[in-house]
């Protein structure tokens, strides 16, 4: 702060209302009108008038993709306060709805980021829709499947095993995976990616991660698994002994004397010293 | 027949809507058990469920539908259902006074969440905010009450009068007319009286089942559980022997008008249960409909999150297996998309003490006391010698209620002008000469027991407040008993006694009365 009053460079403070001014005003520069709109959430719910001009600025395709998208922000950011903005909500939602069909892909994928965090039917239909019918899509696969998994109501698991089987791309098969661990009948799903080592190791993350949460008693076996199998990689086997140490039953890991040998090698002769360390960890609070 | 499409299910509907000889079956569309429901995700329910109310808002919803149009209302979070039930009621024959705090209530609980709704066709969704609204419905209908509405009308008031936040702009010449209508003179007076507060009689809210008429429990004795502790137990075990207080939740629900509310209730249940002693002879238990995901750690941290008061008697539960005979034994309203409920109803049950269903609270809101008076009445089923007890100990706390504040001010009284010596005794009593009271002998050791009273009233009003949530009349009676006990042992505040037991009075009116409001708050709500 002291360097910015220093060098003369800090945006001057100005009052929302002025700032909301500038920021709509379509002759004034697109960087100064994206720094104004930081600094107008608050003007823009203050009456009815500057709402309608923060949504023309956001619904006119004319406008620079920065300046809208600094509009939505702006409005976001005011959507925050569910109490002040109430008067705002009906208008800006609807907004929401008309952008999420824009030209610019970043538009649409914020405006419908904003509407799954409200749980929107309309967003979902088309998210869904779009996964059904590439062709209809707004966003990738990907893109979809993440914002659908913002409402663990939605219709997605379905289409997102199919994405699991036939993922269109890498990462669209790993949304996928991080949507459907909220799934309690995916459970056996997990097992089998946890325990491929053909899998992405990313992927097999996620499935150890959804399947101590989904059915800790298979995850806890499987973990054992991996900790006794000599070729598995170690990222995954600091992983699984991690989640043995929190959830298990210490008892009967502490009787467990293959497992408690094959950690001890880990202990010594893992190639990262963090896995080295959590394993000696492990042995020390057994006294070993 | 197959599952309908979407668009198949909307024309059958409207089929039905159109035939005023099928109208009635409407009603059963919008049971959530239906099978038309049965795998499809929660967007398509509200979707589906939204064009049955809009087609009984055009037919005309009658006694049957009314409740689900009210259940709509009292505990609906979507916005596109709460407009269309809003729209729905106002095709009812005749506008009731009852309504008015079930749409007020509505109004408050939807306004934050006032999305633009399209009712133009199957699966509308506005994209422009010139539509319709939840908010801009549940005023249309509250318009249509008219002066039936008064009740509400200063709720109305106060939200025309935020200033901060408040309704959109363009809602409010619609709230400007409502609000004016309902306060209008000018009015004709309507049919219905304005008295409210009570449900149409024929409103099936609670479904009660005399003990000759009760469906066995065979079927679903050998149905599993585990409990929040991970420990198994089978229906028999658990609920054989006595009677049951069953809730249903599932902690994954998103409306917390509906599971988190109940489960909060069921703590309260718990704790009228154990101020009438009946906490150990009546059990109860909440079952979750998502068993596959609500693991023994998940109900356990969901009830104590709530209140909920676990151990042998009282516990929270997962079928293990046998959920399908449960579902059907009981039959509850609720429809699943794989594993994952996609709508429920509200449920409570009460169990007699062969696990028969004795009396089920659906749909609106249920009453904790109504609930436990009900599980009385079953206990006193089993053994009939046992229902004077009942009866005496819900006397005995009405007495208790009055009893205690006004003992509590006289103990103040007592120690605030308790004689210091044999001769101010004899002075006090002599003023009772005529009873023949002066011939009671000094009694320093009533000092201590008239103390011990004044605190025994100190913690039962902040008990009383605890519960209601109103901590004015414990700390008024808090003050009086300080100020008491410092007049006492300094001379100097002698002249303060006096205020003192005014304070503990007028605390003690409070909380008697806090608890008296908040217990008929309770019953109307």
């Amino acid at each position: 702060m002291t360097t910015k009053k220093k060098s003369g460079k800090a945006a001057p403070k100005i009052s929302p209302r002025a700032a909301l001014a500038k920021a709509t005003n379509k002759k004034a520069p697109a960087a100064e009108r994206i720094n104004a709109f930081t600094q107008a959430p608050l003007a823009a719910c203050e009456s009815d008038e500057n709402l309608q001009k923060v949504l023309t600025v956001l619904r006119n395709k004319q406008e620079p993709v920065a300046v809208r998208l600094a509009a939505l922000q702006s409005l976001a950011a005011a959507a925050f306060s569910a109490i002040a903005f109430e008067p705002c909500r009906n208008d800006y939602i609807a907004t929401l709805r008309e952008i999420s069909q824009d030209d610019d892909p970043e538009i649409r994928e914020r405006a419908l980021g904003l509407l799954m965090r409200e749980q929107d039917g309309f967003a979902q239909k088309a998210l869904l829709d779009g996964l059904k019918k590439p062709v209809k899509a707004l966003v990738s696969p990907e893109k979809a499947l993440q914002l659908l998994s913002y409402d663990v109501h939605a219709e997605a698991y379905a289409a997102a095993r199919e994405i699991v089987s036939k993922p269109p791309n890498p990462d669209a098969k790993q949304e996928a995976l991080r949507l459907l661990a909220a799934d309690a009948r995916s459970a056996p799903l997990f097992e089998q990616v946890l325990r491929d080592k053909d899998e992405l190791r990313e992927n097999r993350q996620i499935a150890a991660s959804a399947l101590s949460a989904l059915d800790p008693e298979k995850f806890q076996n499987s973990a054992r698994e991996i900790l006794l199998d000599r070729s598995e990689f170690e990222d995954i086997q600091a992983t699984s002994l991690t989640a043995l140490s929190h959830f298990a039953d210490q008892e009967e890991l502490a009787k467990d004397k293959p497992l408690m040998k094959s950690i001890d090698r880990l202990s010594s002769k893992a190639k990262s010293a963090k896995y080295k360390r959590s394993a000696r960890q492990f042995l020390a609070k057994r006294d070993r | 027949m197959g599952t309908p499409s979407e668009s198949e299910f909307a024309r059958l509907i409207d089929t039905l809507a159109a035939d005023p000889h099928r109208r009635e079956e409407l009603t059963d569309w919008l049971r959530e058990d239906h099978p038309v429901y049965d795998q499809r995700g929660t967007a398509t329910v509200v979707r589906m469920r939204g064009w049955i109310l809009l087609a009984l808002a055009r037919a005309g919803i009658t006694e049957k539908s009314l409740l689900f149009v009210l259940e709509e209302l009292d505990n609906g979070i979507d916005p596109y259902l709460v407009a269309a039930a809003a729209s729905a009621l106002r095709s009812y024959q005749t506008p009731n006074a009852v309504f008015a705090p079930i749409l007020m209530r509505a109004l408050d609980q939807i306004r934050y969440r006032d999305d633009p709704v399209s009712f133009a066709g199957y699966g509308a969704y506005a994209v422009s905010g010139d539509q319709t609204s939840p908010v801009r419905e549940l005023l249309k209908t509250l318009l249509w009450l008219g002066p039936l509405a008064r009740s509400v009308l200063p709720d109305l008031e106060a939200i025309r009068a935020e200033r901060s936040g408040g309704l959109a702009k363009k809602l409010l010449p619609e709230l400007d007319q409502t609000v004016s209508v309902i306060a209008g003179e000018n009015r004709r007076p309507h049919r219905e009286t304005e008295s409210c507060c009570a449900l149409p009689d024929n409103l099936a809210t609670k479904l009660l089942w005399p003990r000759g008429a009760r469906l066995s429990a065979d079927a679903i004795e050998s149905t599993t559980f585990e409990d929040h502790e991970g420990a198994p137990v089978t229906f028999r075990e658990f609920f054989r022997g006595h009677p049951s207080i069953v809730v249903f939740f599932y902690t994954r629900c998103d409306n917390p008008l509906k599971c988190s509310l109940t489960v909060t209730k069921l703590a309260r249940v718990q704790k009228l249960l154990a101020e009438q002693g009946l906490a150990d002879q009546i059990s109860t238990a909440a079952i979750t409909y998502d068993p596959e995901f609500d693991l023994a750690k998940r109900i356990r941290v969901y009830g104590q999150d709530r209140g909920v008061c676990l151990n042998l008697h009282h516990r929270m539960l997962r079928t293990t297996a046998g959920f399908e005979a449960l579902r059907t034994h009981f039959k509850l309203g609720v429809n699943f998309i794989e594993s994952l409920v996609n709508r429920h109803r509200i449920e409570a049950y009460v169990l007699d003490c062969e696990g028969r269903i004795a009396a089920r609270f659906e749909r609106l809101r249920w009453d904790e006391q109504e609930v436990v008076d009900r599980a009385a009445t079953v206990l006193n089923e089993r053994d009939p010698a046992g229902a004077p007890a009942v009866k005496e100990s819900a006397a005995a706390r009405q007495v208790a209620r009055t009893t205690v504040p006004l003992l509590g001010t006289i103990a103040s009284l007592g120690v605030a002008f308790f004689p210091k010596c044999p001769i101010c005794w004899a002075a006090y009593l002599s003023m009772f000469g005529v009873a023949g009271l002066n011939q009671i002998p000094y009694s320093p050791w009533l000092q201590p027991l008239l103390i011990a009273l004044m605190l025994i009233n100190l913690v039962s009003v902040w008990l009383r407040s605890w519960f209601t949530g109103r901590m004015l009349g414990s700390y008024l009676v808090t003050a009086g008993a300080v100020v008491i006990l410092i007049a006492k042992i300094w001379p100097t505040w002698e002249k303060a006694v006096m205020w003192g037991v005014v304070l503990t009075f007028a605390g003690s009116v409070l909380s008697a009365a806090g608890s008296l409001t908040r217990r008929k708050q309770l019953a109307s709500s």
